[in-house]
């Protein structure tokens, strides 16, 4: 986001500096190689493990595979969208909010619910569920198993 | 401080303080600055243990990725207890290192500290001095650890002035000896 502002802010300078509008515009295009160079610092942070957090492109390649892994694995969970009848919990344990009509949430295997965005944000750093500490995925698997 | 980290402690701030342990005086949270960044916990010594009696302060440091990470918490009362630092109060528990799930909340860790007093883990100590002892001394640990809960844990600040002015005394008569 600071980024965003500060490229706008320096077209903002050229175009009070340039006589032409176009002109400035123009070179406002020219310096993209910079912007590109200060974003990179700013890449999403990941956690390896629990106590661990790394920009993306500070990675190692083994790092980098288990979290390619750890998305694949969450991305099969099963989703949905709060009913206001469900019978599996109204509270997500992570956040302590109530869940409200319409908000996604996720259903691990051990039948607990969560905010889709606060468990997602928990399974990234371990593959457990934080209600009953059963890992994700060998619950997953005998879920496989049995169906 | 990140915004899920603050209303998770608003909410567990009600919760600590509407629950059986704190009508029983077992458990008690409270503020230390608007914040909800640091807080303040004390728990009592359980019952039949050396530190029966006392009332122990903890000190509770909320990180902006909490509950995604433990709180940071030490004790501010002195303490004799393997798993427990007598110099700095730094705690070796399992759920404030890795074990931690985000479904953990203040209560729980406050509970859990106090079954920590109860059953010590002396094979995975903090504070190498007080296991031996635990394990080769038994008895002496009782007294020690009885002892320290009496002179920094009990309500009378009488006893903490006393064993100061002890120790002084302590310090002199060894001073003199040694010169």
């Amino acid at each position: 986001m600071g980024n965003c502002l500060k490229a706008q802010s320096a077209d903002d300078i050229s175009l009070l500096r340039g006589s032409e509008t176009q002109d400035g515009n123009d070179q406002a295009l020219g310096p993209p190689p910079p912007y590109q160079e200060r974003v990179a610092p700013r890449a999403p942070i990941y956690y390896p493990s629990p106590n661990v957090s790394r920009p993306a492109n500070l990675l190692t390649e083994d790092e980098q595979v288990k979290i390619a892994k750890r998305l694949g694995l969450i991305v099969h969970l099963p989703c949905g969208v709060y009913d206001g009848c469900s019978k599996k919990g109204k509270e997500c344990a992570i956040c302590m909010c109530d869940f409200v009509m319409g908000e996604s949430l996720r259903f691990l295997p051990c039948m607990h619910t969560y905010h889709k965005d606060c468990i997602d944000d928990w399974l990234m750093r371990s593959f457990t569920c934080p209600s009953c500490m059963e890992p994700v995925d060998a619950a997953l698997l005998t879920s496989y198993e049995t169906s | 401080m990140a915004n899920i980290a603050e209303a998770r402690i608003k909410r567990e701030f009600k919760e600590v303080v509407k629950s059986e342990e704190v009508a029983k005086c077992h458990i008690k949270v409270e503020l230390v600055n608007d914040t909800f960044t640091e807080l303040r916990g004390e728990i009592a010594g359980p019952p039949d243990t050396p530190y029966e009696g006392g009332n122990f302060i903890l000190e509770i440091k909320i990180p902006d990725t909490y509950p995604f990470n433990p709180p940071k918490v030490k004790f501010v009362t002195k303490i004799w207890h393997p798993n427990i630092s007598s110099v700095t109060g730094a705690i070796c528990l399992d759920i404030l290192k890795d074990q931690w799930a985000a479904a953990m909340t203040l209560r729980t860790v406050l509970l859990s500290l106090q079954a920590l007093l109860a059953a010590a883990e002396p094979d995975d100590p903090q504070d190498a001095v007080v296991a031996k002892q635990y394990k080769e001394n038994p008895k002496i640990f009782q007294d020690t650890a009885k002892h320290w809960t009496h002179i920094f844990a009990g309500d009378s600040k009488v006893a903490m002035i006393t064993h100061m002015l002890e120790l002084k005394q302590i310090k002199k008569i060894a001073i003199s000896h040694h010169s």
